[in-house]
């Protein structure tokens, strides 16, 4: 018995009632007038903060900090989760919001320095580069090309997903009460990996568009389509996908429906993460099947499958919460990243091909 | 001329069961495969019963294969009880009152509640709602539905049902005194030390743990039940005093059972010593242990492990079912417990070449037992943190000194990243006997 997950099943608002469907449109409703109004804008100025964006970022460092402190009431025996929850509420707080925040004053531009491409496409645009300090400009190509990659090769996906990203944050601490709610079945699985490919896809296209663009004539055809995919992107992607439907599913669908089926970024890291030394291990014959582990995985992965088949395994899409490991009531899984045994991946114990 | 594809009728669903099922049916794709069992349609875990009580797991969480499974092996679904077996017609009976014919049976029907030694327990019309047990899924539901928060409850018997269904209540808000016969807790596994700690671990959280409380009988006292010995009284009694093989509807059936345990007597190859084509597996089948005796294992691995051997022996494979070193985890509310080898279960003195090796952590649940016999290592207990048994397995084949393991435990340990590492605390003591 896990003291925090007790009566998961019987709180409404963790089992899509009437409460929790209130909460979606709450959230979607929120999300809708940030991107395509401007009263949040009103709201920051009567507090004296710059823009809405900002009062934004005031907003999610604050859910940030009372989802992690419950997070850490109900997981917090574990040393993981204190030192993981504590990185990513301060890189939040500092990356996320102070650091903008004082640049803004300075009247310098607000960057967002632990967001890399291809999840934060835009800062890697020629239009965009140009204008940024060159140190800022090798932090970000860096990061993106170098830093990231290598942290994920030795470390797995989860240094990214679980320790530094805002949107992992905010589902591993405001969104932990939702995360019993992900999809387990083969078909979510199907679908994750068909919709991540393709919103990658679409970033590198849009990309070569915007290149191309810088190089076109005026008027030029390529000019207008590159237009029209980064409004599309922007729009349906960014704004839609990633915001509306990314944390307002929370209540409905878990918390990681954007990082599973759609972040560009979670595609890039995953395929390294499956090169990579990070893996989940199982310690043999020890599962009694108890389906923890499978309930509490945000990302959906049928971690008891592999337990019960004994094997180790790399999933493309696993963020390394650790919550799998945690709430085994057997200790039958570990997080490892220690350079032996190679990763196992097919599970067959019982599945047959007629 | 065709051959008509055997007919292999399996009863119970559970972990047994159903993982001889599937073994079948990846070896014989057309043999008709008929899964019976009365407790539920799909395979669920039952070690979960206490996650479900608690709203930690629903009880579809707790299907440990997809939906869709019958269909994908094409086993056919019987829910129903089995009430006889004609092992000489090769029939048995449902309690419907429809009649099935098999060419190879397996009972893979597991265990009930040992139930509570007094007569009135049971007989007194109105004490069956008062007392409970926690093994089957009609349990679960009887004390989800009797238990209230503010009444008080009173679990006997001290193993692992009991612990798990003191946690659940104690934590429903029930006041819980968890009455234990033994000494101390669970004393086949843990030593007196070990114990001590479990147990103050149980008081910490509020449970009323009493050792040597022997319970002589069961009253009557108005609405509440009054526990004769303890002289304690309570709203709800739950039986935990064990479990033994659900195979009363086999008597007459001319299958031999065990008459101590009611196991079904097997051969080494799980089947039936009495009926040729009758197979046993998991809970309710009488195997044969390390030491050479001979009673059923409830556990869940090796119900697994017996599902896959009697398969295989159904289909006519010359198979040994044989338990390897023994093993097993379980968690004492948050205390986590990983064992592993040989602990002797009743205290062998000093001069009987057995030595014991203990340290307890001074401010936290946390201990390592480890018993060496004539220089090498033979089990160990682990208390509040992760242990990976097999690599102790290893070393206990490999013969490894106690100086050899200590200076290798952290190559055991299977604990969450950041968890400090294992080291040799000044309260570390090697003392004579076991
Ligand atoms: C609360 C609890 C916690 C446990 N925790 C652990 C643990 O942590 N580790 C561990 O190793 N083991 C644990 N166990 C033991 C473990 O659950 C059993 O060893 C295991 O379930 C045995 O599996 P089985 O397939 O033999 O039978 P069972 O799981 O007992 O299932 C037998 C099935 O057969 C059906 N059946 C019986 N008779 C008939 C009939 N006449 N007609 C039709 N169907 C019938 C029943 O309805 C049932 O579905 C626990 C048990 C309980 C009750
Ligand atoms: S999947 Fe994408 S959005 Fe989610 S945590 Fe990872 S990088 Fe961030
Ligand atoms: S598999 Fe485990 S570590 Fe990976 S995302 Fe799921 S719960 Fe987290
Ligand atoms: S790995 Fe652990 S949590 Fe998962 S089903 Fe097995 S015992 Fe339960």
């Amino acid at each position: 018995m896990q003291v925090g997950l007790l009566s998961t099943y019987r709180n409404p608002v963790q089992n899509r009632a009437a409460m929790a469907w209130l909460w979606a449109l709450l959230l979607m409703a929120f999300y809708i007038d940030l991107y395509f109004f401007d009263h949040l804008d009103v709201a920051a100025r009567l507090v004296h903060l710059p823009s809405k964006w900002t009062l934004y970022g005031l907003l999610y460092s604050v859910a940030m900090c009372v989802g992690g402190y419950f997070m850490l009431r109900k997981h917090g025996s574990s040393r993981y989760h204190q030192v993981r929850t504590a990185v990513l509420v301060a890189v939040q707080c500092t990356l996320g919001f102070l650091l903008p925040l004082a640049l803004d004053f300075m009247g310098r531009p607000a960057y967002y320095f632990s967001y890399f491409f291809p999840l934060k496409y835009d800062i890697l645009f020629p239009g965009t580069l140009k204008d940024m300090p060159v140190a800022v400009a090798i932090w970000f190509i860096a990061g993106s090309f170098v830093g990231v990659p290598l942290l994920v090769f030795y470390k797995g996906k989860r240094a990214y997903c679980s320790w530094i990203c805002g949107c992992g944050g905010l589902a591993e601490t405001f969104g932990d009460p939702w995360r019993h709610l992900s999809d387990k079945s083969d078909r979510a699985w199907r679908v994750e990996q068909i919709s991540i490919y393709m919103v990658l896809a679409l970033v590198f296209v849009m990309f070569g568009l915007v290149i191309g663009d810088a190089y076109a004539a005026d008027g030029s055809a390529v000019r207008a389509v590159a237009q029209h995919t980064r409004s599309f992107y922007s729009f349906a992607i960014g704004s839609v996908f990633s915001g509306v439907l990314g944390t307002g599913l929370y209540p409905l669908m878990g918390t990681r429906v954007w990082c599973r089926f759609g972040c560009p970024m979670a595609a890039v890291l995953g395929l390294i993460q499956k090169f990579g030394r990070f893996r989940v291990t199982v310690k043999k014959d020890m599962c009694i099947a108890c389906g923890n582990c499978s309930t509490y995985c945000e990302m959906g992965i049928d971690v008891r499958a592999y337990a019960m088949a004994n094997q180790d395994f790399k999933r493309a899409s696993c963020v390394g919460c650790g919550m799998c490991a945690h709430v085994c009531p057997r200790g039958v899984l570990r997080l490892e990243t220690r350079d032996d045994a190679g990763p196992h991946e097919a599970i067959g114990t019982w599945t047959l091909d007629l | 001329m065709a051959v008509a594809a055997p007919h292999h009728v399996i009863v119970g669903n559970s972990i047994a069961g159903i993982e001889a099922a599937i073994t079948l049916r990846n070896r014989d794709r057309s043999a008709r495969i008929t899964v019976i069992s009365a407790e539920h349609p799909h395979p669920f875990a039952r070690v979960s019963l206490m996650y479900v009580f608690c709203g930690q797991l629903s009880l579809k969480d707790t299907q440990f294969y997809p939906e869709d499974l019958y269909d994908r092996m094409r086993f056919e679904r019987v829910t129903d009880r089995v009430v006889a077996v004609d092992a000489a017609q090769r029939t048995l009976r449902l309690m419907s009152g429809a009649t099935l014919a098999f060419d190879t049976l397996l009972l893979a029907v597991g265990s009930t509640a040992r139930k509570l030694p007094w007569s009135n327990a049971y007989a007194d019309p109105a004490l069956p709602r008062l007392v409970h047990h926690f093994v089957t899924l009609n349990d679960l539901h009887a004390l989800d539905a009797a238990a209230k928060p503010g009444m008080s409850v009173a679990v006997i018997g001290g193993g692992l049902i009991g612990v798990e269904a003191a946690e659940v209540l104690q934590q429903r808000g029930l006041k819980t005194h968890f009455l234990i016969r033994e000494p101390w807790y669970f004393p086949v596994a843990l030593d007196a030390q070990e114990s001590g700690m479990v147990a103050e671990h149980m008081r910490g959280h509020g449970v009323d743990c009493r050792t040597e409380c022997s319970v002589q009988g069961l009253e009557r006292a108005g609405s509440k039940v009054r526990l004769l010995g303890p002289e304690l009284e309570v709203d709800l009694v739950v039986g935990a005093i064990g479990v033994e093989p659900a195979t009363a509807f086999l008597a007459g059936s001319g299958i031999a059972l065990n008459p101590e345990t009611g196991g079904v007597e097997t051969k080494d190859n799980l089947e039936s010593t009495s009926c040729r084509g009758i197979f046993a597996a998991g809970d309710c089948a009488q195997v044969t242990w390390l030491d050479g005796s001979r009673r059923p294992e409830q556990l869940w691995y090796t119900s697994r492990d017996q599902g896959r051997i009697a398969a295989a022996a159904m289909l006519g494979d010359d198979v040994c079912y044989r338990r390897g070193t023994w093993y097993n985890s379980a968690k004492f509310f948050d205390v986590e417990y990983t064992t592993a080898g040989f602990l002797p279960p009743e205290r062998t003195p000093a001069g009987s070449g057995w030595q014991t090796w203990f340290q307890r952590a001074p401010d936290r649940a946390v201990s390592q037992r480890i018993v060496v016999r004539n220089g090498a290592v033979k089990g160990f207990n682990g208390l509040g943190g992760r242990w990976n048994h097999n690599v102790w397995m290893q070393w206990i084949q490999q013969r490894r000194s106690l100086e050899w393991v200590l200076a290798h435990m952290n190559e055991a340990r299977f604990d969450e990243e950041f968890t400090s590492p294992f080291t040799v605390l000044p309260s570390a003591a090697l003392t004579e006997g076991a």
